[in-house]
């Protein structure tokens, strides 16, 4: 009995009476200053303090032998110290910067992001929807950026001196190969996406990622909603159609589909333009996207049909009668992705993309079927080395197959057409040196079936924080892009197309304002050239054309300063001139503003529970070729204006009136002039002035939400 | 026989100085946090987690600290760390403990920093994770005061935006307070805050 109580005993003693060790030492960040209030302990124990006003840390500890001692501190890689204890006396511990905190410097030449997440954040994703002339295309409120160029009649993206083309949009990193949907000649076109399906955008005019490819300008990247926060029913009925959305969550897994209906008879039956519509702007479309979570990623299956039709007769300076235009489009999209973790170090993403379009146009007495039917397919991995380092490699490939088929009234129908096939694969790392300076290096290799070519893309960008609140970046970067369909579809003894691009940018952000000034050179080479006023069969091809742009790029957003407003302003100045395509010289293109300045403007009144905002453009104009005069692209139009309003008003928090009005003043714009092809009897050649269908096109529409949420509401739709 | 009360005795001495080094350890955190320390008492909470592996309290109480803290925090820099920060305390703690209305209360918190800081910018991407946090945790506990509580706040917040009614949000304050009144916590260390708040926001509510 006594023996066992004293067995007994000597165990409680063993247990408290251990011999105890001290652990000290001092806490300090690279430059050795100290830091107070660090986290000092031993994992698995209780043992540990915080770092007093001098750095300092003393404790004891129990434990022997080899342990880990663990040191941290909010904003701070957290230090691992593994060794026996009887060495962890006198230590000086030195943190490293956490380069993931907000104040490390980003790679910035080049790119505009939107997101929440993004530490500096030039657009955020309500904008797409708030901004008055953007009418809910992310692509409308990327055109209030500056780097821009103000094409009306067109809609799509040009930027700093390149065509539309030259502009690739990706949808969860995997390309989107027919973006835009078909529109008659004087209207812009509409992204065929609707904004809420995204949460992140990354719109880059310059210098971007080697992961990205066939791009010889711009790239623009959207990104899926992750995880959809609640079941809800979107109802919009408007003055344009009506549209009906539903999200539905089963624990893991969700479901979001939305369906539109655009039909602009009601509208142009009222408000008549210069287009003679026969069967006006007619469309449906829909999109789904089902989202999965697993325990180590998410999968992603995201599609999209759309098809619309139209007919119309436009005026045309050759033809009195006009020129008459049937259209009917089909396009199904698929995109389907998975992003997962593998294990600490490697993350992995795999994806495909599809795309089946269909154009049956008839134009005058030709009837011209173009299908194409295009895939990408793309394997990524990330190897996460330290917070300081990560290597990106991947390998992907593009299949397009376009064939077009052409009949009229004295030619039978003929097939021709092209398969494009390229395979590429990248390499990029992403380096920290310290909290001020990063890199970005990497090259793409490309290899075209078509072609027969293979090019090498090296990339590098650099970025250094000059002070607090400031920083600069620097860029440059090959990029390659193959001729288009027009005219891949007539010759394919070609080359692909490539630029330069040099960029520098310095960027001030401070608590809701942003500065933003990039000048950038970039130089074109290996342009299609061709030698007659179309692209045709007969027409000679060649790899001639070059070309430069060279400018700067403004930016200033502020929500800061002034309560409930929320207003940015950007200014481009390009200086370009290319000689491609049918030119007889270098010139600036006809889709080039020298000048282009946005001012957008965003308030909220409270008491009317109302946002009103405005968007102002203002570009110089651009040239066009006056066959009466000597030269080529020898005189420019007036300037474009134009100022856009709108006004979202909450009846209740999930019902929203808004009313728009695009060009509210009404001014008359001028895109160009037509020249008739032969001169009249005075020796001169007549012109007709190019103007949009409409001077100003006025919208309203009203969107209820229904979820158990009751404040949810479709303002971010709008 | 008595060798194996022995024994016993011997083991439950073991497990309760085990058991006060955790109350010690949690005692003296609590009392930081309640000497305005933040940044001890969180370190301190964290040390007990790095102890204390399947005990998910700890690591909710970082979170809370941060949390709390960072109401009121203009600089984005500090708020973005300490909000970061607070998430994974978070996130180690629902890793413990699945499917717990208390830890899906202080996220829905976590959100509402943001909220708070920013509206304009955070009122529309978060408000709808807030609202779904608020509901699972309704249906897994529908008598946790400070699911309610929190409920109801929130709910307040949101129709004072839209300058609607709070009537119905201030009965679920009281229905809270009524539900305060019974609540026992599990053990001494188990949440058991908000009945000052709530009681507080009655009195605005009137």
């Amino acid at each position: 009995m006594v023996r066992i109580i004293l067995i007994g005993l000597f165990c409680l003693v063993s247990l408290l009476g251990f011999s105890q060790t001290i652990i000290n030492g001092k806490v300090t960040d690279e430059k050795g200053e100290v830091i107070v209030g660090a986290n000092v302990f031993l994992e698995g124990t209780y043992d540990g303090v915080t770092t007093d006003f001098d750095g300092n840390f003393t404790f004891t500890t129990t434990d022997e032998g080899v342990q880990t001692l663990s040191i941290s501190y909010i904003s701070y890689d957290t230090f691992k110290l593994i060794v026996d204890i009887s060495k962890m006396t006198d230590l000086i511990i030195k943190l490293k910067e956490d380069v993931n905190s907000l104040d490390t410097v980003v790679i910035a030449a080049g790119t505009f992001k939107a997101g929440d997440n993004s530490k500096v954040t030039a657009l955020k994703p309500l904008d797409v929807v708030t901004t008055a002339s953007a009418l809910g295309d992310p692509i409308g409120a990327f055109q209030t950026l500056p780097g821009t160029s103000t094409v009306s009649e067109d809609g799509r993206l040009f930027v700093r001196g390149g065509d539309a083309d030259e502009t690739q949009i990706f949808i969860d990193d995997m390309r989107v190969h027919t973006p835009y949907s078909p529109t008659p000649n004087n209207t812009p076109t509409r992204g065929r996406f609707s904004p809420f399906l995204f949460d992140g955008m990354t719109f880059s005019t310059g210098g971007y990622s080697a992961e990205y490819g066939q791009a010889l300008s711009s790239v623009l990247l959207l990104n899926t909603v992750n995880e959809p926060t609640q079941e809800k029913t979107d109802i919009g009925i408007m003055t344009v159609g009506a549209s009906l959305g539903n999200t539905q969550i089963w624990g893991d897994k969700s479901l979001s589909i939305n369906a539109s209906y655009i039909n602009l008879a009601p509208y142009n039956g009222l408000f008549p333009d210069r287009n003679d519509w026969k069967k006006p702007y007619e469309g449906i479309s829909g999109e789904a996207v089902y989202r999965k979570k697993y325990e180590n990623g998410i999968l992603k299956l995201y599609s999209a049909f759309s098809s619309s039709n139209f007919e119309v007769t436009q005026e045309d300076i050759n033809y009195s009668e006009g020129v008459h235009f049937k259209l009917k489009n089909s396009n199904a999209y698929f995109n389907g992705s998975y992003r997962g973790v593998l294990d600490d170090n490697w993350s992995v993403f795999s994806g495909l993309s599809y795309t089946h379009a269909k154009n049956s146009i008839k134009v005058i007495d030709s009837d011209i079927i173009d299908t194409e039917n295009s895939a990408h397919l793309k394997l990524k991995f990330k190897r996460h080395f330290s917070n300081r380092f990560k290597l990106n490699f991947g390998a992907e490939y593009f299949i397009t197959d376009f064939n077009e088929n052409y009949s009229d009234t004295n030619i039978a129908a003929i097939d021709y057409g092209f398969k494009n096939n390229i395979s590429a694969f990248y390499t990029e790392a992403d380096m920290f040196f310290s909290k001020k300076l990063a890199m970005k290096a990497g090259v793409r290799g490309e290899y075209s079936e078509l072609l027969k070519d293979f090019s090498i893309a090296p990339r590098v960008s650099l970025a250094y924080k000059t002070a607090n609140n400031s920083q600069v970046s620097l860029a440059y970067g090959d990029f390659y892009q193959n001729p288009t369909s027009t005219i891949l579809k007539f010759n394919q003894d070609l080359k692909p197309q490539s630029t330069q691009h040099y960029i520098l940018n310095y960027q001030y952000n401070k608590e809701g304002k942003i500065f933003r000034a990039e000048t950038y050179y970039k130089k074109y080479n290996n342009l299609v050239k061709y030698d007659a006023d179309f692209a045709s069969f007969d027409t000679n091809y060649n790899n001639k054309g070059f070309g430069y742009a060279k400018g700067l790029d403004l930016f200033w957003r502020d929500n800061k300063s002034i309560k409930n407003i929320d207003y940015w302003v950007s200014y481009s100045y390009l200086d370009t001139k290319r000689d491609y395509k049918n030119y007889q010289n270098q010139a600036q293109p006809n889709f080039v503003n020298k000048h282009n300045l946005s001012v957008v403007g965003k308030y909220w009144i409270e008491d009317w529970k109302s946002q009103v905002g405005l968007s102002y453009t203002f570009a110089s104009g651009r040239p066009y070729t006056n066959p009466n005069e000597v030269g080529f692209l020898n005189q420019k139009a007036k300037p474009y204006n134009s100022l856009s309003l709108n006004w979202a008003y909450l009846l209740s928090p999930q019902k929203i009136l808004y009313l728009s009005v695009n060009n509210a003043l009404g001014s008359k714009n001028i895109n160009g002039y037509q020249y008739a092809n032969t001169p009249n009897m005075n020796g001169d050649f007549d012109r007709r002035a190019l103007r949009p269908a409409a001077d100003s096109f006025f919208f309203i529409g009203f969107f209820w939400t229904i979820s158990d949420n009751k404040t949810d509401n479709q303002l971010d739709n709008l | 026989m008595k060798k194996l009360i022995t024994i016993l005795v011997v083991l439950i001495s073991i497990s309760t100085t085990a058991q006060s080094k955790y109350e010690k350890g949690m005692q003296e955190a609590f009392q930081l946090w309640g000497q305005n320390k933040p940044t001890e008492a969180i370190n301190l909470f964290e040390r007990i987690s790095s102890a204390e592996k399947d005990n998910w309290l700890p690591s909710y109480y970082a979170a809370q600290v941060n949390i709390t803290r960072s109401f009121g925090e203009r600089d984005k820099e500090k708020l973005t760390a300490q909000l970061n920060k607070a998430q994974e305390s978070l996130d180690a703690a629902t890793a413990i403990s699945k499917n717990n209305p208390e830890i899906m209360v202080m996220q829905a918190l976590l959100h509402t920093a943001w909220v708070a800081y920013d509206g304009a910018t955070y009122g529309m991407t978060l408000s709808g994770k807030v609202i779904r946090l608020y509901s699972k945790a309704l249906a897994i506990a529908p008598n946790n005061p400070r699911v309610m509580y929190s409920k109801a706040r929130w709910d307040i917040g949101g129709a004072q935006f839209f300058g609607q009614d709070t009537a119905s949000f201030c009965k679920d304050i009281e229905k809270s307070i009524n539900l305060f009144a019974t609540f026992e916590p599990k053990t001494p260390f188990h949440p058991n805050w908000g009945k000052d708040q709530a009681e507080g926001a009655l009195i605005d509510c009137k």
